[in-house]
């Protein structure tokens, strides 16, 4: 299949608007665009796109194909893969861009697997080879301990997930023009292999993780679940919310909706307070875009004091109520 | 109910961090002397849940490893867990295929043992993170696919699969045979208990070459694969950490306060 | 005279006397035989090896009552006593073996006075029923009124020490009596002397007297004598048998299961145990010397050995007598769970037994069937066997390889030559626990120092396996020991130094039951002989108070006392105290039996007893010789908030500052 020379970002709808994610993966996509002297379009998929597709054209897409309906309105992949599939045989893109998430992470594979083309997942970085033009994908492999760069043959059409916050959304340039195709797919209950019974959405109290400011982390460290009253209310001394890393969740004190990694939340904050936390590239995979690391840990040669910008050497139960205190003092 | 299980031996990831080293000229792993390979701890969690289906729904388990004759101790692994059966399939024409190519190969083994009710995968392999597999096998077998699953039931003939999202999860509800990957949210795996270890050490774990599964060889192998690995490397950390010092711990977190405040970060 | 002639209405005293005593043999043959049926539940084991050796330690043991002997001390002085009552029960056992048969024919006391032996047994015999008097009498006193910790207060012992009372006045009046009616002056000087209380009565009235006294007596004895079976005074018979056929394997060596034939793994119904084990269930004289020195019972947790071993017969009764019909779990209902995972290993109990009872056999076979039959295990402990099976060490979430308290340091590896070299096994808390690599490296430097040819296996190291085989994992542990025994085989391995006691144990004792037979050595056996063969010489003072932890697999275990305090000696100006717990008494650690991978849900913390007493010798350093014990010390002052004011070091360490 030779590519029509256009690049093809598939958005994601979050409450009626377009996601941070997919703003990150416009302005990767206009970058290669410009790079390669392709057009970037978006595909938006869900139920009353109109704004969404507005937003798009401004954040660089030159045309938006919107598949809008009411039974779209939910994340189903079978019903993604089948139109993203139609959409892609009809418009044969070059570079198919997801991000790597909920839906991006499901689909992307399922869509390679499809239309039989090279896809690679979780890249924090695309780069195009001066020489060869053909993209550099790198991404995190064995647990996040090492970077890969793959290059796939060029003039194929390929798939890329991009991690979120691997790139900086640009601004919205609101004098952008572009064009808004409706696409129509026949949406019924025969592209369904599975059905969709419910979604729940567990209880997340306070800030969500991708938008908080601040976050106080806690690993294997804490000891107990009782361990997090602390860090909770170093949270709330700071304005911000608790996160976890698996061994929490796996020990059953945290929930596993809290945790903070390569297969949880990447989250970038200004602030990341890791206490009793290793340090381990799982992890670390899920926090490394925050802006200031501070590393609290009673074992100085733990890993996350190479990782920190500020370090404490402690028992947490003996940093936290000092630390606390002076914060207080100090706002 | 009979689930075939995809797994895969990686190199042991539970290796103190910053002990991990690479071959850059070669472009993989090299594991710490005398850490021996394990079973990919997500596909471990795959036969953890058959093994719970098992015990509910009764029937059958065979696991399958795509790597060398060395790989039969990941598959005794899970046989000691409670699996029923094992296959190793190895021979050079697999070596350097891609996932795509990978699906194929396991795609025709899965055809040749046939009878299935369920496919597990692990969601992705603790070496290369790539998440693939699993799929193609589904669009190979044209199958129902459910991915990053923590649960299954079966409910009148169907299977109701729970899929974990960022924010909670969704459950689905599917026809067998189906496939599935599976995520770590399935919790721990069983240890081998004692009879396990002792019949699985008497069990026999054929090894399956290309011809064993009819396998095209235009469809596997490196000289198939559309991508190349250009570079592997270990990223710079960056070692400029200040660590805050005090007479008492409780000091150093005053000092810390300090130091924020003074840095703009609170 | 003898009762046993005259005639009671119509009917002989004879037949009376036979008539009692083969009814009583009766019920206490059928007890006996019931009881003995029920061991009999149990499987084969060979306990008919090393007939010598374990006939002299019968003699030792029972004849020379150092079963008892061997605890009496300033605080417990109840070996005495039992002495006295041991062999008074002997005597008395010869005198009615006489009395019911030569003696029921004629004179009814052993021996008339013309023959010299019977002046010398009637005089002792007599002298120690009055010791025994005493003896009953301040055993009374001490059980019910001064009510020390180990003894129980119920009725059972009341009853029985009321009984053996009553045998001794009735035996002494009775003889008094019957001194007056003979009209003897000479013989057994108590007796006469006793004699004179009743030189008042007449012929007849002292005739009836020693009638009914006599008769009283005999039917004490025979009342005593159906009691046996049914009380705890049934370890006057099972306990020499116990001893005779007690361990006499080295102590560290637990029963390996032979893979290729087990049809179980573990125990889990009583008649599982063998009936080695099953006799120890009745040879138990519930004298509570294991209660009072379980470090677990005494930190407040829910096992007792001693009631372990009640419960388990009990429990072995009750399923005897059941007739097929369903009785109590033994797991669960007789012994929880909690219970089985709250044994340390540390042998105090076995240490302490006066009949010589294996309590850590029985819960390590419950502790298989839990790990490997049900799969119930702490997940922390699980956690450890699985990095075991994976890794090859039980320390998950590790730092360090197992290469890395050696690189940069002048030591190599092994060489696969027969040089002859000693290889230095470091274990893998050695190698991997931060805090305890020193101590790995300052052996290490001491055999440098020294001129010791020595190589290490380096990452060819895995698990001795006495973790696995602690938590009951015998499977995960054999897969161990066999890697290991290829890896020493193909290293040509003759002789292994280590620095863990664990270790050591495991490589000494438990290794030769899979093929792998090695001269192996203790750290600080190997740093005495290096300082009295002058290899190494301490020559810099060291002025500080130390006090010494002897580790259980040490110390009980082996009998290592002597080396590590020689070389404490060693070095000058040291200041030595030894704590209130020391050699065979030492209070574990806390570290034993899987548990430095097990969480104490309940009580105080053992590590924190034990620094306790550390702390209490006002020492300034804790010295000890095995890398748990160091772990559970740090920990415990670290907890007692003390790390300013007391180190924990090891030996090596210590010893390193005066070279």
């Amino acid at each position: 299949m030779e590519s029509n020379r256009e690049i093809l970002v598939c958005g994601e709808v979050a409450d009626g608007k377009m996601t941070t994610t997919t703003r990150e993966l416009l302005s990767m996509g206009r970058r290669l665009g410009d790079g390669l002297h392709q057009s970037l379009n978006a595909l938006v998929i869900g139920k009353d796109l109109q704004e969404v597709a507005k937003e798009a054209i401004l954040f660089g897409a030159d045309k938006v194909y919107s598949v809008d309906s009411a039974s779209l309105l939910e994340f189903h992949p079978d019903y993604y893969t089948t139109i993203m599939g139609k959409v892609c045989q009809q418009i044969v893109p070059s570079i198919i861009l997801l991000g790597q998430t909920d839906m991006g992470r499901d689909v992307a594979p399922r869509l390679a697997a499809k239309l039989g083309i090279p896809v690679t997942l979780d890249c924090t970085e695309l780069n195009i080879d001066p020489v060869t033009k053909e993209i550099l994908q790198t991404k995190p492999v064995y647990g996040g301990n090492a970077m890969a760069v793959w290059v796939t043959e060029s003039n194929q059409p390929q798939i890329v997930t991009m991690r979120p916050r691997s790139v900086m959304a640009d601004e919205p340039d609101p004098s952008r023009k572009g064009e808004i195709i409706a696409f129509s797919v026949r949406i019924d209950d025969s592209l369904m292999k599975s059905k969709l019974l419910e979604t729940v959405k567990e209880e997340v109290k306070g800030i969500r993780l991708e938008e908080a400011k601040v976050i106080v982390s806690g690993g294997g460290g804490i000891g107990s679940s009782d361990g997090f009253k602390l860090l909770g209310e170093l949270a709330k001394a700071l304005g911000g919310t608790i996160g976890v890393t698996r061994v929490p969740c796996d020990e059953g004190w945290m929930s596993v909706n809290l945790e903070i990694g390569q297969t949880g939340h990447i989250v970038g904050p200004d602030l990341y307070i890791a206490v009793g936390i290793s340090g381990a590239s799982q992890h670390m995979a899920g926090c490394s875009s925050s802006k200031f690391i501070v590393a609290i840990n009673r074992d100085p040669e733990a890993h996350i004091f190479k990782e920190a910008d500020f370090g404490v050497v402690g028992d947490y139960r003996d940093v936290l109520p000092a630390l606390i205190f002076r914060l207080k003092e100090l706002a | 109910m009979h689930t075939i299980i995809c797994a895969k031996e990686v190199p042991n990831p539970e290796i103190p961090p910053g002990k991990f080293k690479i071959d850059p000229e070669a472009m993989r792993a090299i594991p710490p002397e005398g850490i021996a390979p394990v079973m990919n701890p997500y596909d471990e969690r795959a036969v953890e849940l058959a093994l719970r289906l098992k015990e509910k729904y009764g029937g059958k388990i065979t696991v399958l490893s795509l790597g060398s004759p060395a790989s039969v101790s990941g598959v005794k692994h899970a046989l000691s867990m409670g699996a029923d059966e094992g296959v190793v399939l190895a021979d050079h024409g697999f070596e350097g295929s891609d996932s795509f190519g990978t699906a194929y190969i396991l795609t025709r083994a899965i055809q040749k043992i046939g009878n299935y009710d369920l496919i597990l995968c692990g969601r992705q392999a603790a070496d290369w993170d790539e998440g693939l597999v699993g799929s193609i096998i589904a669009e190979n077998l044209s199958l129902p696919l459910v991915t990053l699953v923590k649960a299954i039931e079966v409910v009148d003939g169907r299977l109701k699969v729970d899929r974990v999202t960022l924010d909670g999860y969704q459950t689905f509800s599917v026809p067998m045979p189906a496939i599935a990957t599976v995520s770590n949210e399935v919790g721990r795996p069983r240890l081998p208990a004692g009879w396990g270890i002792i019949s699985a050490a008497r069990k026999q774990v054929p090894i399956w070459s290309g011809r064993d599964i009819d396998a095209d060889p235009s469809k596997m192998g490196a000289g198939v694969a559309r991508r190349k690995l250009a570079q592997l490397f270990i990223p710079e950390r960056k070692s400029k950490c200040e660590v805050l010092q005090g007479e008492t711990t409780a000091d150093a977190a005053i000092k810390l306060a300090e130091r924020l405040r003074e840095s703009g970060v609170v | 005279m003898n009762p046993a002639f005259a005639r009671y209405g119509d009917i002989p005293g004879l037949v009376i006397l036979y008539g009692l005593f083969i009814v009583v043999l009766g019920f206490f043959v059928y007890r006996a035989y019931r009881l003995y049926g029920f061991l009999r539940l149990g499987g084969k084991e060979d306990r008919f090896d090393h007939l010598g050796k374990r006939t002299i330690l019968f003699f030792i043991w029972v004849l020379g009552e150092w079963c008892t002997l061997r605890s009496v001390s300033r605080k417990d002085r109840a070996g005495i006593g039992h002495f006295i009552m041991f062999w008074t029960f002997i005597l008395f056992f010869i005198h009615y073996g006489y009395l019911f048969t030569w003696g029921a024919w004629h004179d009814s006391r052993l021996f008339n006075l013309a023959n010299p032996f019977s002046v010398i047994f009637l005089s002792v015999l007599d002298f120690l029923a009055l010791l025994s008097i005493v003896a009953v009498v301040w055993a009374l006193i001490r059980r019910y009124i001064r009510k020390p910790e180990r003894l129980e207060t119920n009725l059972e012992p009341a009853m029985i020490l009321i009984l053996v009372f009553l045998l001794m006045v009735t035996h002494l009046v009775g003889e008094a009596l019957n001194v007056n009616l003979l009209r003897e002056t000479s013989g057994s000087v108590i007796r006469v002397a006793f004699a004179h209380a009743f030189d008042g009565l007449s012929q007849s009235a002292l005739t009836t007297s020693y009638i009914i006294i006599w008769w009283v007596h005999l039917l004490i004895f025979l009342g005593f004598m159906v009691y046996i079976p049914y009380s705890k005074h049934l370890h006057i018979l099972t306990a020499l048998f116990n001893v005779f056929f007690r361990s006499v394997r080295p102590k560290g060596a637990l029963i390996p299961i032979n893979i290729e034939t087990a049809d179980r793994l573990g125990v889990e119904k009583i008649e599982e145990f063998n009936w080695k084990q099953l006799l120890d269930l009745y040879a138990c004289a519930e004298c509570g010397r294991c209660q009072v020195s379980c470090p677990a019972f005494l930190s407040g947790k829910a096992l007792s050995p001693q009631e372990l071993i009640k419960n388990l017969r009990i429990h072995l009764i009750e399923k005897g007598m059941s007739k097929g019909k369903p009785t109590l779990q033994l797991i669960g209902d007789t012994i929880s769970e909690e219970k089985i995972w709250d044994c340390l290993t540390c042998y105090a109990c076995q240490e302490q037994c006066p009949v010589c009872n294996e309590h850590i056999d029985k819960i390590m076979e419950l502790r298989r069937n839990l790990v490997m039959v049900r799969n119930k295990i702490p997940e922390t402990a699980e956690r450890a066997l699985r990095t075991t099976m994976m890794r090859g060490d039980p320390w998950t979430g590790a730092l360090h390889l197992r290469t890395d308290w050696s690189e940069g340091q002048k030591i190599k590896k092994l060489s696969k030559a027969e040089h002859g070299e000693i290889l230095y096994w470091v274990g893998c808390t050695g190698a991997l626990d931060e805090r305890s690599m020193k101590m790995t490296l300052a052996f290490a430097q001491l055999m440098i120092q020294a001129s010791i040819s020595f190589g290490i296996l380096g990452a060819e190291e895995s698990c001795c396996g006495d973790p696995a085989r602690r938590m009951g994992q015998e499977l995960i542990f054999q897969a161990q020991v066999q890697r290991n025994i290829e890896t020493l085989k193909r290293y040509h391995v003759k002789k292994i130094v280590t620095i863990c006691p664990h270790c050591y144990n495991t490589l000494r004792n438990e290794y030769p039951q899979f093929g792998g037979e090695f001269e192996v050595v203790h750290h600080t056996e190997f740093v005495a002989a290096l300082i009295t063969g002058g290899k190494l010489s301490p020559s810099i003072g060291v002025k500080k108070k130390v006090t010494y932890h002897d580790p259980c697999y040490l110390g009980r275990y082996h009998g290592i006392y002597k080396a590590p305090r020689a070389i404490l000696s060693s070095i000058p100006e040291l200041q030595f105290v030894e704590m209130k717990g020391n050699k065979r008494e030492s209070f574990c650690c806390g570290g034993g039996g899987g548990h430095m991978w097990l969480e104490e849900n309940t009580g105080k913390r053992v590590n924190v007893m034990r620094t306790e007493e550390a702390i209490e010798t006002g020492a300034d350093i804790v010295v000890t010789a095995c890398p748990f014990c160091l772990q559970m010390f740090e920990d415990g002052i670290r907890k007692k908030h003390l790390q300013e004011s007391i180190e924990v070091m090891d030996i090596t360490e210590l010893l390193q500052k005066a070279i």
